[in-house]
Order: C-alpha cells, then structure tokens, then sequence
C-alpha cells in the first residue's frame, strides 16, 4: 500500500469514484483522515455512519414513492446527498447490473423495495445478494421466474443469472446448463398479488407444486437440486485460478469503479478476496480502493457519467438545491429512465452514453440547472461560489469553477476558450470580465453551463 | 418538401450563426454537398430496422399447412385459418396487412431463416455479431460502420447516415465518421441561457471550442469531443427538415411510428441522407406472447406501409430500400408460460422498388431441429448483408464482410 502516494488529487479522485463526486470542504475533510487506508475506510466502512437526520430530512420531501418519478426523485436525492456516498454508489452499481425494469413489473412498490433490498446487501456475502434477488418480486416479474412451471421451465432468469449476474457468457456453461438451472429455479414464484393493483403486494413464495423434483446436472453436479442449491453450485464454480463468479464480479466492480477490461492479474487478485473472504463485496471493494493501480494516471478521468451520475455530481459539486423534478424526464432524453431499462443487461457503459444526441440532452439539463433564477426546482447560487475568493478576472473566475468542478486539468486551449467566453461580448468582441452583479447572473452562470458541457465533466 | 441544394445553401447561411467554426462538411461542404459522397449510389437511402430482444419467426410468418405447427404452438399460436397467405405453405400473422399490402405490390422480399451458426442464445452476443457481421466478435466497428469507412470517409454531409434513437447502434459504428442519434428534431440543439439570448453565439462557439480538450492516456476525451461538432452541424440541417412537413402516411402511435415518420421527413427533404437506422423494442416474450406480439408485429407492418405511402406520396421510394433484422428467433416449442425462449434463425423482410419478391429459402421445418430444440439456418445472415452491401449500396461486400458470402439474388442488379 505504501506505493500510493496520499494526496488531495487522489481524494477528489476517491470521492468521485467512491462517491458521486466531493465538494472542496468534502476532498479537504477526506484528505485530511491522513492516509488511504484511514479515507477508504471512512467510505467502505459505511454503517457507522449515522444518517438518521438525513432520512428524516429526505422523508419531509414527501416524493411520491406510489410513482416512478417519485422513487427516482428518492433514489436521486439520496445519490446526492446521503452521508453515506458509497452506500448509494454501491446500491446504484447492483441497480445497474440487475435491476428490473418497471414497464414490464409494474408495480412501483416492487421496484422500490428492490431498490432496498440491493442497497441493505449492498456490501455483505454475494450469496445472500443472489439469493434475495433471484427470489425478489420485481425480479420474479421481469425475467419471469414467477411463471416458470416444472413442465416447461421458463429459460429467461435461468440464463441471465449465470450470463449477466454471476458468471459471464464465456464461462463455459452450455446452453443444457441453462435449461437444467432453469428446472432446478422452478417453483420460486410470487403470491399475494393482485394483478389489478400492477402485482404490487406480491411476495417471493418456494411452491413445491411448481417445482421440478427431478435430477438436473448442473455445471457438471448431479442431484435434485433446489434454487438454493443451483445458486450455491454456481457461484462454487471453479477452475485452477479459484472460482468463477469471483473473477466476474471482481472484473465489474474494477470496471465500475476504476477502468474497462481490467489486466487478468487484477481480475484473479479480486477474485482471490472474494474467495478467501467468504464472498465478501465489501472487502472486494475495499481491495480496489487500496490498490495502487485505482490511483494511477491511467484511472484517472476514464469513467464515463452516467445519466444519473452526470445529473448528481453538478448538483453535489455546485451545492445546489434539488428536488430533481427535471432529472426524471431529461434522464429518459439522455438515454437513461431510471427503473426501465430496455432490457436484463440494463445500459451499456462507458462511450456508449455518449451520442450527438445525448451531448444536447446533457446540455439542455445543465442549462436548466445553471439558469435557473427562480426559488424552486434545482437551482444553485453562483455568488456562493465566488464568495471569499478573489474574483477580480475572467482568468481567476474560470480556475475558481473549474477546480470546484474538478476539471482543472482540460487542455489549455479549452482553458483559453473558457476566459474568451467570459470577456466577450455580445457581438464577439473582446471585452472585459468585471465582476458586478449582472456579470455573475450572465457570465458565470453561463460559463457554469460551458463547463458542465465540456467533455471533461462528462467524466469522472 | 425537397431542399435544393440552392436553397439549402441560403437557408443554412440564415440558420447557422455558428457556421464560423463549425468543421467540415457544415463549413466547405455546401460546396462539396455530393462531391463529398464516395459511395457508388449516393442517391440511394438504405433503412433498417432493428428488432430487439428477438423476434419470434414462428408467429411472424407462419407455415400455416404444417401440422405440426398448431402442435408446437398449441397455447399461443397463430390460428392457420387466419394467415395472409403468401403461397401454398406460408402467411403472415393476420395483423399484417400492410406487409401484405406491399407484398401484393411485389415490393417485398422475405428471407426465410436468417441466422449465424453455433448460437450462444445469448441476446447480446446475438446482437455484437448482427451488428459487427463478425461471430468471432474481433471486430469494433459495425458493418455499415466500416461501409461509412470505405465509401464515404470523414469528408462527409454529416446526415449522411443517422440513428433515430437515443443510443449509437453498434452497426454504424465507424473509425472516420461520426453519426449523429437524435429522436426529434425539436429536441436536438445546444441549449442556450434564455435570459441572455444576444449571449447565445458565444455560448455556443465556446462549446465547440470545448472538443480541443485532449487527455495524454485515454482517448475518451477525444471520443466525446468529436461529438459536439457533428452535433452542432447535424442539427443544424436537421432543423431545416422538418418545416412544414406534410405526411403522406398514416404512422401508428408510438416512437415506432414517430421515428419512421422522421426518417421520411428526412429522406424526403433530400438532404443526402444514405443510412438511416432505427430500433423498436419488445419481442423477448418469454411469457404472455399471445398478448404481446401481435400488437408489436402489427405495429411494424403498419409502420413500413406507412413510411413507403408516405416516400410514394413525395415521389421519394424509388431510391429506398428497407431491411429488418433481430438478434434470433425464438424455440420451435412454447413452455408453460405461454412464452418462447431463445432460439436462432427467424423470416426478415426486405421492402422496395429495387427487390425481387418472393420467398427466399422455404418454409421452416418444425421436426427437423438442432440439439436445443430450435430451427436450422437456411440463410447465413452475412449472405443477407452481402447481398444489400453489392447490389444496393454497390460495396466490395467481401471486403466489408472478410469474405465472399452467396448472393442471395433478392434484389434487382439492374435496377436503376
């Protein structure tokens, strides 16, 4: 550990990885904790942290958790501003690795709870995580376990549990794996729904009428296996380099949280902790916030936002006011509705946010976040920002932003484009950034906008 | 509704205040508006329509006199009384009597299981390999990607192929050409501070200005910046097309409907458009299909009919060909949740002037299966792609595709 050199950049970088990006009091108080073992494990060690005022503070919002929005909204507003940043940035990586999507469950209440449950085993042993999903109602819905009967068994969950949850489409598994898992998860169905109220109500039930009582083989292991059994035969899967889903999971966290298409040392040292800690995710997490390689240059800058994410950082990094009634809707333009993906592997990361049309769609909610002037919706103060400092240039303006944005380092022709913008006037010519009252509301609110708009804060 | 290319030329100088720094095409290219094309056909608009999740064959395009068809599909098949028969063995689902409209026409050509051997099964490894034509997966870049590579380079019209969607499919992923997404043309401009307007040219010429940033190890940077230019000048003609249109078709409801309306705003605008791509979701009916996939065939059929009245209405589908394609087609056999799961080789259509109608290939085998219970490939899909690689777009399709595949004959070579 001691070839990580702690430094306030690699903080900002932890908060904005760890986290959905710190505000300067946030990246001082983490520095601050003195060493990279004593700051990962202020943000991994997460249940210490009273957060009782917080909750009470996000129940008084009073969003409608009977409506997507309204759990977007909840979801959004915790991203923001829980004190307890990876709890959410955990929670949001099982939303996006499984989460079910509401067109098809429907009920808002099963989605909702979902999200619950992904965020109360956020960080504890992946099998506890896989079974509460695989017997999740939302779950059971959209990839239609629930209907799944021991005549003919329903292939869709059995398949994506070991593609996209655990294992991986070039594991090895076959296609009679699939249909052998597929029998063994029959009878993991909902009761208690009422199909008028959108399957809202419904709990997981084990009906042993519907379930196969047969022998399966499943990767290679015979018997008359039960859910339970199947899900504990998969994540055991293993060959010479240790287990399977061990290598998995360790390569999607280290994407998620550092950089794409991890080196396989990384992947076997990750799946080396997750086997040798009973399949703990929080020490495999703990693992890639103490490796010397998640502080390097080429981690740096590399994620991709998210919608979300693009939506919860400006309003961390700027300390705005949100309720995040124009995030739902502009979520959807820019390609991601919280809740509904379009399909089981949820979005694709990475570049492929990122389209001419996704560039607008990003625009067109910083520009409502950076003009708004009125006393509702999300809005921030740009006097604020400026306060105590020395604004007195178009030069000292743009370092006090870009650095609050943590962009500082953009090539120094965009630097130079920013300080033009900020000087000139109307008709294009060279003026002089003073800084007055009106320039505050025209200038800095506009280069606030640039800023968020640039390709560096697309990333993180 | 044509823009002639004077008009385009007075209308963009009008339009585009931002012209002074906008690259490429936006800025030389009126002059270079078709010197600029490199393809063999330039006039020519290829749409595709990209079903997700997989769309079941079986209950799309029915061999309505094989008995055991009404066996394998007891729960929710298509009644065989009720097909739109094509010939003596195959109908199509009832509710497509636009298709068959156009069938009637002799505008259609349906290809007969279209597939990849040695399926995974798996959704989007079905979709990587539709999309790069490539089943070892070694390729980036999407087959239409690499024909924007070789045929129209990065000298081009930046509407010179388009997605209508919020994402880039990975189809018309390319090395030297940035294609534009977008799902109205209302919503697909750089928004400005409305308080400020006479602020809004420096606003945006700084956004520009933004894509010079460089990252020294990653090039992710550099990916997104590539984007605001072509998005500036794309919406730029984009915001022309769509003054005034008048449909000539009757679109269903829904983003199906609203994009292939777009798509013929934009063809019919005549503004170089070559590739236009377009998806519409919700054909993975592993349970409830007999609910769920009528409306969503009857949805397409209606939508093609619509798009090729509307292209007849402005004189326009002469130099339009449509194709359809879906990562697989679903089991022979339906399980208990009156759904299909995965399986391979589905019918896909191909609509236009330029085809040759009829069957290609022959009615499914319902008996003769592979090891998993699913439909044997008759057509190799790389031979679907060849085929509108030579004879529509006029591509080296061996090239394109790493080798020669069989020309399936389903176009007009002479056609003209």
């Amino acid at each position: 550990m001691s070839a990580i050199n702690w430094t306030r950049d690699a903080a900002a970088h932890l908060l904005r990885r760890a986290g959905f990006g710190g505000t300067p009091s946030e990246i001082d108080a983490l520095y601050a904790k003195g060493s990279v073992e004593t700051a990962v494990s202020s943000l991994v060690d997460y249940t210490s942290i009273d957060i009782s005022a917080y909750e009470a503070s996000l129940a008084a919002n009073n969003y409608n958790l009977l409506q997507t929005r309204g759990v977007q909204q909840w979801f959004l507003d915790r991203m923001a501003f829980s004190p307890r940043p990876l709890e959410e940035k955990m929670t949001y990586f099982w939303n996006l690795h499984w989460t079910s999507g509401i067109s098809k469950v429907q009920g808002v209440t099963l989605i909702f709870n979902q999200n619950k449950t992904e965020r109360q085993y956020a960080m504890g042993k992946f099998d506890d995580l896989v079974v509460k999903i695989s017997q999740d109602p939302a779950m059971l819905v959209w990839l239609d376990n629930w209907l799944s009967r021991a005549s003919r068994p329903n292939e869709n969950y059995a398949r994506e549990l070991m593609e996209l949850f655990t294992l991986g489409v070039n594991s090895g598994y076959t296609q009679t794996d699939v249909t052998q898992l597929a029998r063994a998860l029959t009878g993991w169905t909902l009761q208690n729904y009422v199909k008028a109220d959108n399957y809202n109500g419904a709990t997981f039930l084990d009906n042993p009428a519907f379930h196969d009582n047969g022998s399966k083989t499943i990767l290679g292991q015979t018997g008359n296996w039960s859910g339970y059994d199947a899900i504990n035969i998969i994540l055991n899967w293993s060959d010479s380099l240790g287990s399977k889903s061990g290598r998995f999971l360790g390569a999607k966290l280290w994407t998620y949280f550092a950089y794409p298409d991890p080196p396989d040392y990384i992947v076997n040292q990750l799946g080396a902790v997750y086997d040798s800690t009973g399949r703990s995710i929080r020490e495999l997490v703990r693992a890639i916030f103490l490796s010397p390689e998640f502080y390097e240059p080429h981690t740096l800058k590399t994620w991709v936002r998210s919608p979300a994410e693009y939506a919860v950082a400006q309003v961390r990094m700027l300390e705005a006011t949100a309720d995040f009634s124009a995030a739902t809707n502009s979520l959807t333009a820019m390609g991601q509705t919280l809740f509904n993906p379009s399909d089981a592997k949820g979005w694709g990361w990475g570049t492929s946010w990122m389209n001419t049309g996704t560039v607008f769609s990003r625009a067109s909610l910083a520009n409502s976040l950076a003009t708004n002037r009125g006393t509702s919706g999300t809005r921030f103060d740009p006097n604020k920002l400026l306060a105590g400092k020395d604004a007195s240039t178009a030069d000292k303006v743009v370092d006090i932003l870009a650095d609050r944005l943590n962009i500082a380092d953009v090539a120094p022709d965009v630097r130079a484009a920013w300080v033009s913008y900020m000087n000139a006037n109307d008709d294009g010519s060279r003026g002089n950034w003073t800084n007055t009252t009106a320039n505050v509301e025209k200038k800095v609110r506009g280069l606030v906008h640039l800023m968020l708009t640039s390709p560096a804060f697309h990333l993180g | 509704m044509s823009i002639s290319r004077r008009d385009f030329l007075v209308r963009s100088a009008g339009f585009v205040t931002v012209s002074a720094m906008v690259p490429r095409w936006a800025v030389e290219g009126a002059k270079n508006f078709e010197e600029s094309v490199g393809s063999a056909y330039p006039g020519r608009t290829l749409v595709v329509l990209e079903l997700m999740g997989g769309n079941d064959g079986l209950n799309t395009v029915i061999p309505y006199t094989d008995n055991a068809y009404p066996q394998v599909r007891a729960r929710i098949g298509i009644p065989v009384s009720s097909v739109l028969q094509l010939d003596s063995k195959l109908g199509l689902n009832p509710q497509m009597t636009g298709i068959k409209s156009l069938w009637d026409a002799g505008r259609v050509a349906l290809l007969e299981g279209v597939g990849y051997p040695n399926s995974s099964l798996s959704h989007f490894t079905g979709r990587d390999i539709w999309h790069t034509a490539d089943p070892t997966l070694a390729q980036r870049n999407g087959w239409l990607g690499r024909w924007l590579d070789s045929s129209i380079g990065n000298n081009a019209n930046p509407l010179v192929c388009a997605a209508v969607s919020n994402a880039l499919p990975r189809t018309l992923l390319a090395d030297k050409v940035s294609v534009p997404s977008f799902v109205s043309i209302a919503s697909y401009s750089y928004s400005t501070d409305g308080a400020y307007p006479g602020d809004k040219s420096n606003q945006i010429n700084t956004f520009v200005a933004e894509a010079a940033d460089k990252y020294e190890i990653e090039n992710t940077v550099e990916q997104i910046s590539a984007l605001s230019g072509v998005g500036i000048s794309s919406s730029s003609t984009l915001q022309m097309v769509g003054t005034g249109y008048f449909s000539g078709g009757q679109y269903p409801a829904g983003s199906l409907g609203s994009g292939l309306q777009l798509i013929a705003e934009i063809i019919n605008a005549g503004v170089g458009a070559q590739i236009l791509y377009i998806t519409y979701g919700g054909f993975d009916n592993h349970a409830g299909e007999d609910k769920d996939h009528d409306p969503l065939v009857k949805t397409v059929s209606d939508g093609i009919k619509a798009l090729f009245d509307d292209l007849d209405a402005h004189g326009k589908s002469h130099n339009v060909l449509f194709m359809s394609w879906s990562e697989f087609g679903r089991r022979v056999q339906d399980n208990a949740s009156l759904g299909t799961d995965h399986g391979t080789s589905a019918p896909h259509f191909v609509v236009g002037n330029a085809v040759k109608p009829g069957i290609y290939g022959t009615a499914p085998s319902l008996t003769q299966l592979d090891s998993n219970g699913n439909l044997l490939i008759q057509n190799d899909f790389r031979s679907y792609y060849g085929t509108i690689l030579s004879d529509w777009l006029g591509a080296d399709s061996a090239g394109i595709l790493g080798q020669g595949w069989p020309n399936l004959g389903f176009l007009n070579k002479s056609y003209v």
